[in-house]
């Protein structure tokens, strides 16, 4: 692990898979804010954590991202009312299975971050981005072409 | 034991010529010796082949729902709806059945009237697995249930066997092993099994370092050839259009490569929050010997923790993923 890290220049991909209305607000935010933080994310948008399929953190941890996000809007704040409540569930469930099967507890992250949280939605990606090289590449579930 | 099967006949019986079912699911004598197979019966004249031992696997609650379903479809093509009939299925349930029964209740699969659920007590089923290990893999030739020994004969001669040492791992530790709901009650009251060590093996993987528990994972996966007898057997399983099956857009890889095992039994597992009964169904159909319950009782246990909530046991328990409260743990919610 240490040596692919050394070798090849690593830099960690991680796949962020946010809520339309408070996260994506939000990142657009630090964006015209002119906020720095790691360019390692690639965001997905989606209309609302509720819609996320643990299919998709386990699938992006399939093709290879070395860490996977999962951010949406406060509990209280959903747009659709109860979406990330239901969604909270679901992944509490999903979190304790990963690691139960032996992937990094660090590798899948949840998190809340709404539209006004500019400086919060950096730090959000700094500490991710900070946590997921600390782990270094992923190989668990990666599919080896 | 032989009560119960006495009882279930005559009701069985009763049920069909009262045309108050239209089939019995049940099981009957199967054809290798301590076998039993699921059946259909549709006359009263063969109520009489329904049996009730511990050789009863299967988790017939999968029938029900694909008799239904079937029937439901059927019906659709009948213009007037005026012409459609329900169909009633009896069911030989014992509580694991039963569970998977409230499960399909729960999410509207069919109605409280189209079943009647002939309610039996369970002492486990016994593992055919275990069973081929105990007589190192020769082939029974005859056997009969005693008591709590098995008599087997084999080519070598003949063995006893303690019937508890080759019952199913579920049923060890069972805690419903008497039906959750029934309409008509064949027999007493089973006694409780084991429950204090129900989560035992799991308290035990997951004490494991991160290493370990993914090498098991790892190997236990590259067992599986993918013949999806599991999905199959699952009575939870019902998805018209499994996620391994849809192309538009494929959902999954179908290639022999490890990681797509896995992927493909991490997310059939995942499915299965707060809807997996442990009837040990899917693993006594497998193949290959994968060791599902690991994975599937953890589930239950993180259901249990987090929400307080066991799978299937009352109808009026919303299924744990469909709700949410306020006040649910967020401890795992990252904050910088």
């Amino acid at each position: 692990m240490a040596e692919k890290k050394e070798k090849e220049g690593w830099e960690p991909k991680i796949v962020a898979v946010v809520c339309n209305w408070c996260t994506y607000a939000g990142a657009d935010l630090a964006g015209i804010s002119r906020i720095q933080y790691p360019p390692n994310v690639r965001i997905v948008r989606v209309p609302c954590t509720g819609r996320i399929n643990p299919f998709y953190i386990i699938r992006a941890l399939q093709e290879g991202a070395d860490g996977v996000l999962v951010s949406g809007c406060h509990p209280g704040e959903c747009h659709y009312l109860t979406g990330n409540y239901h969604a909270r569930r679901k992944f509490a469930m999903l979190k304790r299975f990963l690691n139960y099967l032996g992937l990094e507890a660090d590798r899948t992250i949840f998190t809340w971050c709404s539209a006004s949280e500019g400086e919060r939605f950096a730090q959000v990606i700094k500490g991710v981005t900070a946590k997921v090289r600390e782990l270094g590449p992923a190989e668990k579930l990666v599919k080896q072409q | 034991m032989e009560n119960i099967e006495q009882k279930l006949r005559e009701e069985a019986k009763k049920l069909l010529a009262d045309k108050k079912a239209d089939v019995i699911v049940g099981y009957e004598q199967g054809t290798l010796p301590l076998s039993a197979t699921p059946c259909f019966i549709t006359n009263p004249d063969d109520a009489d082949r329904l049996v009730w031992n511990v050789f009863c696997t299967h988790n017939l609650a999968k029938y029900v729902h694909d008799i239904l379903s079937a029937h439901k479809e059927a019906q659709k093509k009948i213009r007037n709806p005026q012409d459609r009939r329900q169909k009633v299925v009896g069911i030989v349930a014992r509580g694991c059945t039963t569970r998977s029964l409230v499960i399909h209740l729960q999410e509207r699969q069919y109605s409280r009237d189209e079943i009647v659920i002939l309610g039996v007590p369970c002492t486990g089923y016994s593992d055919r697995k275990k069973l081929s290990i105990a007589l190192s893999g020769e082939e029974v030739l005859e056997g009969m249930v005693d008591g709590n020994t098995l008599k087997v004969k084999t080519a070598s001669g003949d063995t006893q066997l303690v019937l508890t040492d080759v019952l199913a791992d579920n049923c060890l530790t069972c805690r419903f092993n008497n039906p959750v709901i029934s309409d008509i009650a064949c027999g007493e009251a089973a006694p409780a099994m084991a429950t204090d060590k129900e989560y035992d093996k799991i308290a035990a993987h997951e004490a494991l370092p991160i290493d370990q528990r993914w090498s098991y994972f790892f190997k236990e996966m590259a067992k599986c050839i993918r013949c999806y007898a599991c999905r199959q057997a699952c009575p939870s399983c019902y998805c018209k259009i499994c996620f391994v099956e849809q192309t538009q857009p494929q959902f999954m890889g179908i290639t022999d490569n490890p990681s797509d095992t896995q992927v493909f039994q991490m997310l059939r597992i995942f499915h299965m929050v707060g809807r997996c009964v442990d009837c040990g169904s899917c693993i006594s159909v497998c193949p290959m010997g994968v060791d599902l319950r690991t994975y599937l009782k953890k589930l239950d246990k993180d259901a249990l923790e987090l929400f307080k909530h066991r799978a299937g046991t009352s109808l009026e328990d919303p299924p744990p993923l469909s709700t949410y409260s306020e006040h649910d743990q967020d401890d795992f919610i990252y904050n910088p």
